[in-house]
């Protein structure tokens, strides 16, 4: 049986898109596991249908695993579970109305479930994080310099990293490189030559647009959800 | 022109002033520091009073912070219970010990300091509690540096000097999963940087007991990592006289390489 994962993120509350992912991958063949890369509320819809849902599934659901993302975050904060810190970056940016839209989509007695959620999750040889290992609230795309990638990686110390905070769909593979290195401390001289082992980051899409990932065969398939799979044309920007 | 880089005096008077002698001989006026003024010695008040007599431009290292804001760092930093114990006291009694003003002194201090191409940091630009260690992953070193938009990061931290260069490098990209015609290949060639670790004044962890600091030429970006001797027998008799631990000590006398020091030191303290 091939063993796939499907990959969402971004639903913002939006319970209709979650079931139409999750009638979506009834038919979709294989072993499927589904995992959640946050932002599962957001400011915009009431939240609570979703959130009870994600922790509620229904019997022929698949079981969603999720994980926290910046929106979970900026509630966490608002909400007093990261000390005495505060939403402040999401108030200075987007204004009092919707750090008040937010905390208003949400009951009071998800709170705890949401502040159970982990960073991300390490599965195989790949980590599946919200933004990056360094910032959650990191946008990781094909514009994001190579060695910047390389490091989250590293830091992470995984083959592949899936990422959800561009919202974009990307599968971009670091396949080679090197680079010499040489210490000299007080016992004398050394050098080293680096190589880069061949890694990929894997942006997954948010809402509708989502990923199929292929444990086996190392493949994605960007799909939007109630339309068929697809491959997605992207060019590079400015890397 | 020659700059001199100093760290991690750690209230050790004695080091200090032989370091600042050792300076004064070259000629050379132009000096930074990297923090950690106090913790672990004995005179933190004297230390940081002799740098603010000085006006030496000086980062806040992790321990100038701690004793700001309180101990924040986790676990990570100590490489066992007893050894985070004994942290945990040189913090309680430096505080104790040092006066409003120059802890006030301490909580203003920034970050880094750049002057043009060189940056100056305690830890690493990401925090005063990474260790940028000589042999860490070449590609994540060089990351701390052209992220910070720098030719050249002096560190400390470690407490073991070195200069390590980055050159020659590149990283080939492919983007996989598009249509054929949109499959690109890239290779993008990396700058060559330079991390250079001022070592410690203070407590030097590199197998000996001299303290040691660095001189940068910023003409020929020659780098010397510079040892200087200094009185030893004064400052461990001020530790036991000041109701230290013994340990620390022990450890400036025989040049205990690893001391306090976590066991994966490139453990990035998330607080």
């Amino acid at each position: 049986m091939i063993e796939r994962w499907a990959l969402v993120s971004g639903l913002k509350g939006d319970l209709d898109t979650y079931e139409l992912i999750q009638k979506d991958l009834k038919k979709t063949q294989g072993n499927i596991t589904l995992f959640v890369l946050g932002d599962i509320i957001g400011p915009e819809k009431n939240c609570n249908r979703l959130l009870h849902r994600l922790i509620n599934p229904k019997s022929n659901d698949l079981q969603p695993w999720c994980i926290y993302g910046w929106w979970e975050e900026q509630i966490l904060l608002e909400s007093g579970y990261r000390g005495d810190q505060r939403a402040e970056a999401l108030r200075i940016n987007k204004g009092e109305e919707v750090v008040k839209s937010l905390t208003n989509a949400v009951d009071k007695s998800f709170l705890d479930w949401i502040a159970a959620l982990q960073f991300g999750f390490v599965e195989l040889d790949c980590g599946l994080i919200h933004g990056s290992s360094k910032d959650i609230g990191e946008n990781l795309t094909l514009d994001t310099p190579p060695l910047t990638l390389l490091d989250r990686l590293t830091r992470l110390q995984v083959n592949r990293l899936f990422t959800a905070r561009s919202k974009k769909q990307f599968h971009l593979e670091l396949t080679q490189g090197t680079v010499n290195s040489e210490v000299e401390d007080l016992n004398g001289n050394r050098k080293k030559e680096q190589k880069v082992p061949q890694k990929a980051v894997i942006g997954i899409g948010a809402g509708k647009n989502y990923t199929l990932y292929d444990v086996g065969t190392d493949n994605t398939q960007f799909v939007q959800a109630g339309y068929k799979s697809e491959k997605r044309i992207k060019g590079f920007g400015m890397l | 022109m020659n700059q001199a880089v100093i760290s991690c005096l750690h209230a050790n008077l004695p080091a200090l002033e032989a370091v600042l002698k050792d300076i004064e001989f070259q000629g050379i006026t132009n000096i930074t520091c990297l923090g950690d003024l106090v913790g672990y010695g004995p005179q933190p008040n004297e230390v940081i009073q002799l740098i603010r007599d000085k006006k030496i431009p000086t980062c806040q290292g992790c321990w100038d912070e701690d004793v700001v804001d309180g101990l924040d760092a986790c676990d990570c930093s100590y490489p066992s219970q007893l050894a985070e114990k004994r942290g945990h006291f040189a913090h309680q009694w430096t505080t104790d010990k040092l006066t409003k003003e120059n802890k006030d002194y301490l909580a203003n201090l920034p970050y880094s300091i750049r002057k043009d191409k060189c940056l100056f940091v305690h830890g690493s630009p990401n925090s005063q509690h990474e260790y940028l260690l000589p042999d860490m992953d070449a590609f994540a070193a060089l990351e701390r540096v052209e992220n910070a938009r720098a030719e050249i990061l002096f560190c400390g931290h470690t407490h073991q000097p070195y200069i390590r260069e980055l050159a020659d490098g590149s990283i080939a990209v492919k983007i996989k999963n598009a249509a054929p015609k949109d499959i690109q290949e890239k290779e993008i060639q990396l700058p060559m940087r330079r991390i250079v670790n001022a070592g410690s004044v203070g407590e030097p962890r590199h197998g000996g007991t001299k303290a040691t600091y660095v001189v940068h030429n910023e003409v020929t970006n020659e780098v010397k990592i510079r040892e200087v001797e200094y009185d030893l027998e004064l400052t461990c008799k001020a530790i036991i006289d000041a109701g230290l631990p013994p340990i620390f000590a022990w450890r400036l006398k025989n040049g205990f390489e690893f001391a306090e020091q976590a066991e994966d030191a490139s453990h990035v303290c998330e607080r």
